[in-house]
């Protein structure tokens, strides 16, 4: 069986076709001799015209193969030869795609272990002098020995985390071109997901890559949300559903393993799951999906701050119209009289919502305020004329007469007339307009209370701290975290709060240096580990060249170790285009002297 | 040292002077040294032996005899005439060809070499004539033995042109009417023409007891095929031609020529021919030394 390295170069058998042109071009009126003895050379004519016709018709044929012989060269032909079942020590590094995907179930067995039985197979064929690389789906090159892969493979399960199989082949193949040994080749065992092909340069050497198996339906949890961060105690989680399967799935959602709620979803579904937390302070929350074939991505692990209504109270006088507002959402049972949260016409000790005075010549004392708490915020001149409010937000789009210019640094909110109108930084909360009618519109509008409510149980608080992660990726956690709770132990966590996240997929508490928890690490799965289309040829030589060798189970047996067993047919085929040439040369040259006497 | 004429390079001895003077030259530098005339002999019919008499000349002597019997015989002759020699000069168009511009054309060399020969055998009284053909018999000039006569051969070589065909069959037959009694007929031409043809008339003319001569002129460049990588080679007598490519005949034509003059050669030694292939760069002296040589041996 006969292949080529540079295919393209094929296209030069065009060429093959300039003597046949040549001659036919050639053909002009040739010039006119005046030669009186030539009865003589008609008689040399009709005796060798046959001869002479064979000949030129052969040196024909002789420039048209040698042309042929050099394109085919440059195309660089590989034949397969048989010689016996030993090969040539060779370096060898084995691709096993073991990321979530193949923890899917084909025919009553996960992708992962037919793989992994291919691996083996391959491995068997090795001999003593091989030198052999692993690669897994962490795409890390690791040198093996034939019974530590095995080892390996026996232990392997699939992992919740996305293999990049173009870097992984590169490092493969960096593995086996660093070899001493002459002879290389990577095989790469894989579901060939589409979504797992990066491009890059062409990798150069022998790839063989497995054709890839049947892919089963199947549906993941894309994403999940909790919608408010804080549920008091209820609250409601967004989730994506994804994948491709024709059919739906029950989706549902657990809180400390309590299902709170539930719901039905087919793949490109955004679900919203409601319900009230069954305790309070930092929960687990998981959606998740009835089991398909592919069950790592059935699930999606969030941390939920549940607690009770938030106890808000009135420092200073900050008008009629908001203190009539907390009075209906505490009969509402929505807010609690507490201090959790205080309104003030300055910063308090905790969370504070800071409305402005009613008179400028009093913002200087609260700025004060604000730069000994360590604000940045400050109340500048005081603004009237008309405005709307712009965010997202219950109130947007009310008009605002009244406002004091806000200037510094933090999180903006909400602006008006392109200036901030509503600001965070840490547990203050500024306003830059009373909440008065004569100041803005939003008091006497419908708007007015669901504004309040998430100013005060919201805003005001902040988010929680929750970091999202992939297994084994690098995160930032939270300053005041000093480490986190593992399953199999508490790790600590760096000045730099820089860690990797565990290779696992888990929601795992942040614990501070006074025992409290501070935040939540939430690891999944990365959602294209979901799409399980494959990756066709095309795909596949452009992601990771032409060299790249897509083979059956049967032509990978047969195959294996042929680069050993592989002859490039180059050298043969110049050779043959020398002896071609030369052969025309002495043709060309003395075609008639063999009739000379 | 004075060059001698007959053996300079035929180009420059004919850039020398005309006809005549080229004739002479020639001549004279070929008589010098021979102390009998070189074509002696042709036409003494022998009639008897008589014993030897000191001052008899002994080129006359019998050596078979005397290697027999071992007494001495000289040989007697009926008739002692001089000779009648007929010359037959082709004139055709292929005549006309030289194969280099510091060559004479085959037409050119002829014309001398006629010359020359006509003076030769004129200065030993032997009546010489002349006929020119192509197609055609073109001029005849009968045979005379006066030394004279060779001013109007002369006339009659140089007023030759260039024909148009050749076909010999007609001036050899003209020749039995013009040489009644057997003498030498001196054929001179470039041979491109039916041999079986020529050679039936030649063996006419040795059967009527003509002694023949052939002289087969070629042009060097006629012995190898030279040229562009492809022409049309034309003949200029018919105008017929084919394209061929110079290279790769090459071998097979020269042995092609090769085999028409061994050709020649045998079938006229086969009939008592006496055949020269002559090359137009060949000087003069040496053609006619060569043809005096030969007939020295026949006779």
């Amino acid at each position: 069986m006969i292949g080529f390295l540079q295919p393209l170069a094929l296209l030069g058998l065009t060429a093959a076709a300039i003597p046949p042109l040549l001659h036919l071009l050639g053909r002009r009126r040739p010039p006119t001799v005046v030669f009186p003895a030539i009865q003589y050379l008609t008689a040399t004519e009709r005796e060798h015209s046959r001869r002479l016709k064979l000949r030129n018709l052969l040196l024909l044929l002789l420039r048209v193969a040698a042309i042929v012989l050099i394109v085919l060269a440059a195309a660089r032909p590989v034949a397969h030869v048989q010689a016996g079942t030993s090969h040539p020590p060779t370096a060898l590094a084995i691709v096993v795609d073991n990321s979530l995907s193949a923890g899917a179930v084909v025919a009553g067995q996960t992708v992962l272990a037919t793989l992994a039985t291919r691996a083996r197979d391959v491995l068997e064929r090795s001999e003593a002098g091989d030198q052999l690389w692993l690669v897994l789906a962490d795409g890390e090159l690791r040198r093996v020995t034939r019974a530590t892969a095995h080892a390996t493979l026996d232990s392997l399960t699939p992992w919740p985390v996305r293999l990049d199989l173009g870097t992984a082949v590169r490092a493969a193949v960096r593995g086996v071109r660093e070899s001493e040994l002459g002879l290389g080749e990577v095989v790469v065992l894989s579901d060939l997901q589409a979504s797992a092909l990066s491009s890059g340069p062409p990798v150069e050497g022998r790839v063989l890559v497995l054709e890839a198996p049947s892919r089963p339906e199947n549906l993941g949890v894309d994403s999940a949300v909790s919608e408010p961060t804080r549920w008091t105690p209820s609250g409601s989680v967004i989730a994506s559903i994804g994948g491709h399967a024709a059919g739906r799935t029950a989706v549902r959602l657990e809180i400390d393993g309590v299902e709170v709620a539930r719901t039905v979803a087919s793949a490109g579904d955004r679900v919203v799951l409601e319900g009230s937390a069954p305790g309070s302070g930092w929960l687990t929350g998981i959606v998740r999906l009835d089991a398909d074939e592919l069950r790592g991505d059935d699930t999606w692990y969030l941390g939920i701050r549940a607690s009770g209504p938030t106890a808000v109270g009135v420092v200073t006088h900050v008008g009629r119209f908001v203190e009539d507002g907390l009075a209906v959402l505490r009969e509402d049972g929505r807010i609690a009289l507490g201090n959790v949260v205080q309104l003030a016409d300055r910063p308090q000790s905790g969370a504070t919502v800071v409305v402005p005075p009613a008179e400028p010549a009093l913002t200087g004392a609260v700025n004060r305020a604000l730069a000994a708490r360590g604000i940045d915020w400050r109340f500048g001149e005081l603004l009237e004329g008309e405005w709307s409010i712009r965010g997202d937000l219950p109130g947007a789009g009310e008009a605002v007469y009244r406002r004091y210019r806000l200037s510094g640094s933090g999180d903006v909110l909400a602006t008006v007339g392109g200036d901030p109108w509503l600001v965070r930084t840490g547990e203050v909360t500024l306003l830059a307009s009373r909440l008065e009618e004569s100041w803005t519109a939003l008091p006497v509008r419908a708007t007015f209370v669901p504004f309040l409510e998430i100013l005060v149980s919201r805003i005001a608080i902040g988010s929680p701290g929750i970091v999202h992660a992939r297994p084994g990726e690098a995160v930032r956690l939270p300053g005041a975290a000093v480490r986190v709770e593992l399953p199999e132990g508490t790790v600590a966590i760096p000045a730099s709060g820089a860690i990797l996240a565990p290779q696992r997929t888990g929601v795992f508490m942040l614990v501070d240096a006074a025992g409290d928890t501070v935040g939540v690490l939430e690891v999944n799965h990365d959602a294209r580990e979901s799409v399980l289309d494959p990756a066709d040829r095309t795909a596949l030589r452009a992601a990771l060249g032409d060299g790249v060798e897509v083979v059956s189970e049967a032509t990978l047996a047969r195959e294996l170790f042929g680069g050993a067993r592989r002859a490039e047919l180059t050298g043969i085929l110049l050779g043959a285009a020398l002896v071609i040439v030369v052969i025309e040369l002495v043709v060309a040259t003395f075609g008639t002297g063999a009739t000379r006497a | 040292m004075a060059q001698r004429l007959d053996l300079l390079d035929p180009y420059e001895v004919a850039q020398l002077g005309d006809l005549e003077l080229v004739a002479r030259g020639v001549v004279e530098g070929f008589l010098t040294g021979l102390h009998r005339s070189p074509f002696k002999g042709f036409s003494v019919e022998f009639a008897e032996h008589r014993p030897y008499r000191p001052g008899d000349e002994l080129r006359y002597l019998d050596w078979k005899i005397m290697g027999r019997s071992d007494r001495l015989f000289v040989k007697q002759f009926e008739e002692e005439t001089n000779l009648r020699a007929m010359i037959v000069l082709d004139v055709s168009r292929s005549m006309d060809w030289t194969g280099h511009e510091r060559r004479l054309t085959k037409l050119e060399y002829a014309k001398r070499l006629v010359a020359a020969l006509s003076l030769v055998l004129l200065k030993q009284r032997d009546a010489t004539g002349l006929i020119g053909f192509d197609d055609e018999v073109r001029t005849v000039v009968r045979a005379n033995a006066r030394y004279r006569h060779w001013w109007e051969l002369l006339a009659a070589v140089s007023a030759l042109r260039p024909g148009r065909g050749t076909v010999a069959e007609p001036a050899l037959r003209r020749v039995t009417d013009l040489l009644r009694r057997r003498g030498l007929v001196v054929f001179v031409s470039d041979l491109l023409l039916d041999r079986e043809l020529v050679m039936l008339a030649l063996q006419f003319l040795r059967h009527r007891g003509h002694q023949v001569m052939v002289f087969h002129l070629m042009d060097p460049g006629e012995r190898s095929l030279e040229g562009p990588p492809e022409a049309r080679f034309e003949d200029p007598e018919t105008g017929t031609g084919f394209v061929a490519r110079p290279r790769e005949l090459r071998g097979v034509y020269e042995r092609t020529v090769r085999d028409t003059v061994l050709a020649w050669r045998a079938r006229c030694r086969a009939g008592g021919i006496d055949y020269h292939h002559v090359l137009t760069d060949v000087p003069f002296g040496r053609v006619l030394r060569q043809a005096a040589n030969r007939r020295s041996r026949l006779g």
